[in-house]
């Protein structure tokens, strides 16, 4: 199916109009020397070497097309773009193009009844976040300057494309999505890839013993956490069985062994319990553990600098949440929603002009 | 016990012995009566010991109440919480595999704990627990075996002082070292705050006879307290010579129990009668002696609390009652069969660890020392031969778990008590015994997750109520 029109002015054969369109200047016709009219005019005759002249000159002033003489032809020469008369023809016939491919699609689309689409199929759609190219780059494409209400035209008409192909790609209309994709690419900026992956989480890998290494800050103070599985003691053949046990001839019931292996916390090469004295910082410490049910799986080394109790305690929490995530990534959904893997805004408010402190006024004196 | 500010006295019946103290908030305009009178209310029968309330008698915020006047149900007991299945302390129980049991010390008539005392954080806890319980450790059964080793020796051979950081249960060690050897048969002398012998808190006065001073209203009560508590076996002994002393005279053959009774009874012969008493200690062989201080580096400051008439501090070797505890603990005095037992308190600003014992004990010091530092000659000669008991830092999870248990029979969990607090809270504490109960036991601010009552008829009044289980 002939979804778009031949390409012939379409901007994939720009570069050929832009040619045609640039290197001729435009002359208007009053202006125009016809060797006709020369005569016409009751100039006086010339003699042969003049007029050998002249028509080698006119020979020279041949162009490469062959269809366009502005000397000889007597008809007004058609400009190549339709937009010609705009100034803007290379801007405009994008515009054109655009919007001459969205109602086709448009057309395409609802002949395959994908158009109008329901609300709740417009939230399956597949997200496709797209980067359009800059003003500045398109100006370069365009030849005009690319002002802010230009700009969201195209990116207008552009962002109405991307949702059609949204929905060609989703449908599996491979045929029409690609060819959407044809012109989409086009004003698509090359650093696409590299501004959708900002602020993705870089995954932590793990060395060569299994120890991740993370950082975790709150406030001013910043911690560093090594994480390393906890060994668990090797049984030795035969330290549970007890011999009278096993035959029931021990008149004492043996206690059930305590089979658990515990976490250590050292910060700056001290105990959790001497380094913070007060509970709270230690409970903000294990929290993370707690949540993610892996209490007693790893111990934990830190150093952490900067700040006091409080940021020092957060700060190695935030990084034990991320060492955590770094071992099983399957914990990662619900320290999000404990909201253990951000790392908290909260700083000290600055002191302002006026206020005693952020927000403290001064005493209002009523005269 | 409950406060009123009401002017109408408590018709209620009560308990016997409760006192209700009605406080008297506003000031009377002079001339006239005050309209809050202060009124003791008390039943007929109870003693009259008014000083018992007292605010120099008050011990931390925790007394408990007479199960009778706990009618709220949430205080009620559980029929399952109490800890009636926890064993008696036994010395039988100082075995391998009894390691992480929790025992308890039973009210015997001559009960230790309460004719000796105990330091004040185990008076606390002991008074929280329904029962008074403590976990058997691996160090407990090196203890229970070296004393073991220490009855058949002279008490100079066995001088330990049990050391660790702050919260590692080095006084509970202690006590159980005293429980074990009382149940053993032995004589056991226990001080439990040795900083009070130091600390200018009882009468002293300068004797010229031993040139040392006195404290005659503690050697009173230390007599009567050793009395109660080995009164069996100070009978079994008697004086070899007679003692004579300010129009006292006690022929040879006198029991110690009777020599004792004496002295409790008399502070002005009190100081000579414990000299008496332990110079026959230190004689007989038939019976070990066990001398266990709690506190231990409180004696070995150069510098005591009391001050002489030059103003001058008075050195611990100059007071008669830290005197004896050094000389015992240096081995210059001995007894033919027992040990000594010393307890450091870590964390004690008043009377810190000083160089003489680190040096001689080889502790991690606080602050830096040198081979200038100051150093007194005559308390490292009374340090020289102490031996380092050091007690481990942390409880081993079985240990743990056993305390955690214990607490959570008796009701003291805010939390639903499973394996997750418990993990949780050993992480927080490291381990540290002190750390675990106090801060992550009873400490805790986590509750069970409060439910919610979806049966009422308003969503706006619908709230989450934390059911106790």
């Amino acid at each position: 199916m002939n979804v778009l029109r031949s390409q012939a002015f379409s901007v994939l054969r720009r570069p050929l109009c832009r040619r045609l369109a640039t290197t001729r200047p435009f002359v208007p016709p009053a202006q125009l020397v016809f060797h006709d009219t020369l005569f016409a005019a009751g100039a006086k005759e010339l003699d042969d070497n003049t007029v050998d002249a002249l028509e080698a000159e006119t020979n020279e002033r041949e162009f490469e097309d062959d269809d366009f003489d502005a000397n000889n032809s007597q008809d007004k020469a058609h400009p190549d773009s339709l937009n010609f008369y705009t100034g803007r023809s290379s801007y405009y016939d994008n515009i054109v193009e655009l919007q001459n491919a969205i109602s086709r699609t448009r057309g395409t689309l609802q002949r395959l009844h994908l158009l109008p689409l329901p609300e709740f199929a417009w939230k399956s759609l597949k997200p496709m976040p797209t980067v359009w190219k800059t003003p500045e780059e398109m100006t370069t494409d365009f030849e005009t300057a690319m002002t802010i209400s230009r700009y969201r035209k195209v990116t207008a008409l552009l962002n109405e494309l991307n949702e059609y192909l949204r929905i060609a790609t989703t449908a599996g209309y491979a045929d029409v999505a690609e060819r959407i994709g044809s012109i989409i690419s086009i004003f698509e900026s090359g650093k696409k890839e590299a501004f959708l992956a900002r602020g993705v989480r870089k995954p932590v890998q793990l060395d060569q013993y299994g120890r991740s290494y993370t950082f975790g800050k709150r406030k001013t103070s910043a911690a560093r956490v090594w994480m390393i599985p906890v060994k668990p003691p090797s049984r030795q053949l035969g330290s549970d069985v007890n011999v009278e046990e096993a035959f029931g001839l021990s008149d004492k019931p043996r206690r059930p062994p305590v089979n658990v292996t515990v976490s250590t916390i050292l910060i700056n090469n001290l105990p959790i319990a001497e380094y913070f004295p007060q509970p709270v910082d230690r409970e903000r410490i294990v929290r993370p553990l707690k949540i993610a049910g892996v209490l007693g799986k790893y111990n934990v080394f830190t150093i952490v600098r900067g700040g006091g109790t409080t940021g020092q305690s957060g700060a190695v929490a935030h990084g034990i949440a991320k060492g955590i995530f770094a071992h099983e990534p399957e914990t990662g959904a619900i320290l999000k929603r404990a909201k253990l893997l951000r790392r908290d805004p909260r700083m000290v408010e600055r002191k302002k002009t006026g206020l005693a402190k952020a927000r403290k006024r001064y005493t209002w004196v009523k005269r | 016990m409950a406060l009123s500010l009401s002017r109408v006295p408590f018709h209620r019946s009560l308990p016997q012995g409760t006192l209700i103290c009605v406080r008297t908030y506003a000031n009377s305009p002079p001339g006239q009566q005050s309209p809050f009178r202060i009124q003791n209310v008390k039943n007929t029968g109870t003693s009259k010991n008014k000083k018992a309330f007292s605010r120099k008698n008050r011990i931390g915020a925790f007394r408990s109440m007479t199960p009778s006047s706990l009618t709220v149900p949430v205080l009620q007991p559980s029929p399952n919480s109490s800890l009636s299945s926890v064993p008696s302390f036994k010395p039988e129980l100082m075995t391998e595999n009894m390691i992480g049991q929790v025992v308890a010390f039973s009210q015997t008539p001559n009960d230790p704990i309460k004719y000796f005392g105990t330091p004040k954080n185990m008076l606390l806890e002991f008074r929280l627990l329904s029962k008074r319980c403590s976990v058997i450790r691996n160090i407990t059964v090196f203890t229970a075996e070296e004393l073991d080793s220490a009855a058949a020796e002279p008490s100079h051979k066995t001088r330990y002082v049990l050391t660790g950081p702050s919260g590692c249960g080095k006084s509970f060690l202690l006590l159980q070292s005293v429980q074990y050897c009382l149940a053993k048969g032995w004589i056991v002398i226990y001080i439990p705050r040795a900083k009070t012998t130091v600390n200018s808190t009882t009468t002293h006065t300068y004797d010229l006879r031993t040139q040392t001073y006195l404290q005659p209203n503690y050697a009173q009560q230390t007599l009567r307290r050793i009395l109660e508590v080995n009164s069996a076996n100070l009978e079994t002994l008697t004086l070899r010579e007679g003692l004579n002393y300010d129009r006292r005279s006690f022929s040879s053959g006198t029991t110690l129990a009777q020599l004792a009774s004496a002295g409790s009874k008399d502070a002005v012969i009190s100081s000579v009668v414990l000299e008496t008493l332990l110079n026959e200690l230190s004689r007989q062989s038939k019976i070990p002696v066990l001398l266990a201080v709690d506190d231990f580096q409180a004696i070995y400051n150069q510098k005591t609390a009391y001050r002489d008439p030059h103003f001058s501090a008075i050195r611990p070797y100059h007071l008669a009652i830290p005197r004896f505890i050094l000389e015992f603990a240096s081995g210059k005095r001995s007894f033919p069969k027992g040990a000594i037992l010393g307890a450091l308190t870590a964390m004690d600003p008043a009377f810190p660890v000083t160089n003489e014992l680190i040096d001689e004990l080889n502790l991690p010091g606080l602050h830096p020392r040198s081979p200038y530092s100051k150093r007194s000659k005559i308390l490292q000669e009374y340090a020289r031969g102490l031996m380092n008991l050091p007690v481990p830092e942390e409880f081993s999870p079985r240990e743990a778990a056993s305390v955690f248990e214990t607490w959570m029979r008796d009701n003291a969990l805010s939390a639903p008590g499973n394996d997750e607090l418990f993990l949780a809270k050993y992480t927080e504490s490291a381990g540290n015994p002190k750390a675990f109960v106090w801060q992550g036991i009873l400490g805790t601010l986590e509750g069970a997750a409060p439910v919610v009552n979806q049966n009422t008829p308003w969503p706006q009044l619908r709230e989450g109520r934390i059911v106790v289980q």
